[in-house]
């Protein structure tokens, strides 16, 4: 129990830093130590492999390519109201009556008590084997889909970046031809994605 | 309290990491926080599916699993969802010079 009020604290902690911090370096930190919070609270829940993947991948890949884009365009703090003044008290409003719903609804209905010797029976090992033959048997056609949308995401993200390049060459040669000077040699297309 | 933590309990934490993640979302203007807000909503998804797949796990080793199973599908399609959007915030970036959402409100490159 002292775990999870410390874990639940620091997540919650977190969250909030990401919708109240001004600096978006700061939201997007703040945002890391949520991650890793719920990584810790994977291995509590006998999840040891979705613990080691959210950190490889999230705390890891995602934040990074997301700490990555914010210091790439230099954000600063955003405008402090949103133009609409009613929609801070109502989304709070909201989001309150959320938790309060999900809350009341779980109390009234408990579960069945946790069957602690039962369930560590069934998770042993680090459960990748466990996952591994659930991908490849009643979830292949998710597997599937998953690599077709990575395929998707990847060709778009290229596409969009060649668009991005052709238009700026052409630019470059109308500018050349008005200046009777040669056009330059265009920069490289940054990357702006991770196939991660 | 004596005992392993109720599912209850982390459920409903989940719940409240969700409805943070949709105020942040409501609220955010940059479009990069809405971003970061969307994150914590499918994190709050993850965490109440990883739970049930504990509290579900005596009935049988392939229920225990499937809710790890479906966390690990959400994380991939995460991570290529980050990759497109924030590609497509560059770009959009690069023409407004901006990514404050209620500049953005007309959505044309």
């Amino acid at each position: 129990m002292l775990v999870f009020a410390v874990l639940a604290t620091v997540m919650l902690v977190g969250a909030l830093g990401v919708v109240l911090l001004r600096d978006p370096v700061h939201a997007a930190l703040s945002l890391v130590g949520t991650l890793l919070t719920l990584a810790i609270a994977y291995v509590v829940l006998n999840a040891p492999f979705l613990a080691a993947i959210q950190v490889i991948v999230y705390a890891g890949a995602i934040m990074v390519l997301f700490l990555f884009v914010i210091m790439l365009l230099n954000l600063g703090g955003e405008a402090p109201a949103p133009t609409q003044p009613w929609i801070r008290p109502a989304a709070w409003i909201t989001g309150g009556l959320v938790i309060a719903g999900v809350a009341a609804a779980l109390v009234a209905n408990p579960g069945p008590a946790l069957d602690t010797a039962a369930i560590a029976a069934v998770f042993q090992g680090s459960g990748v084997e466990q996952v591994a033959d659930q991908l490849f048997g009643p979830f292949l056609l998710s597997f599937h889909l998953v690599g077709v949308l990575l395929l998707t995401g990847i060709v778009a993200a290229v596409g969009l970046v060649q668009q991005r390049a052709t238009e700026t060459d052409k630019a470059r040669a109308a500018a050349g031809q008005a200046g009777h000077m040669p056009p330059e040699v265009p920069p490289m297309p940054p990357v702006v994605e991770d196939a991660s | 309290m004596s005992g392993p933590v109720p599912t209850e309990a982390w459920v409903i934490l989940s719940a409240a990491l969700f409805a943070i993640g949709g105020i942040g979302v409501l609220t955010r203007r940059s479009a990069i926080l809405v971003f970061l807000s969307v994150e914590l909503m499918l994190n709050a998804a993850n965490l109440a599916l990883v739970a049930y797949a504990k509290q579900w796990a005596t009935a049988g080793v392939n229920v225990a699993m499937s809710g790890q199973t479906v966390v690990f599908v959400v994380l991939a399609i995460a991570a290529a969802e980050v990759a497109v959007g924030l590609g497509i915030l560059v770009a959009i970036f690069r023409d407004r010079l901006s990514t404050d959402v209620d500049v953005l409100s007309e959505v044309r490159l």
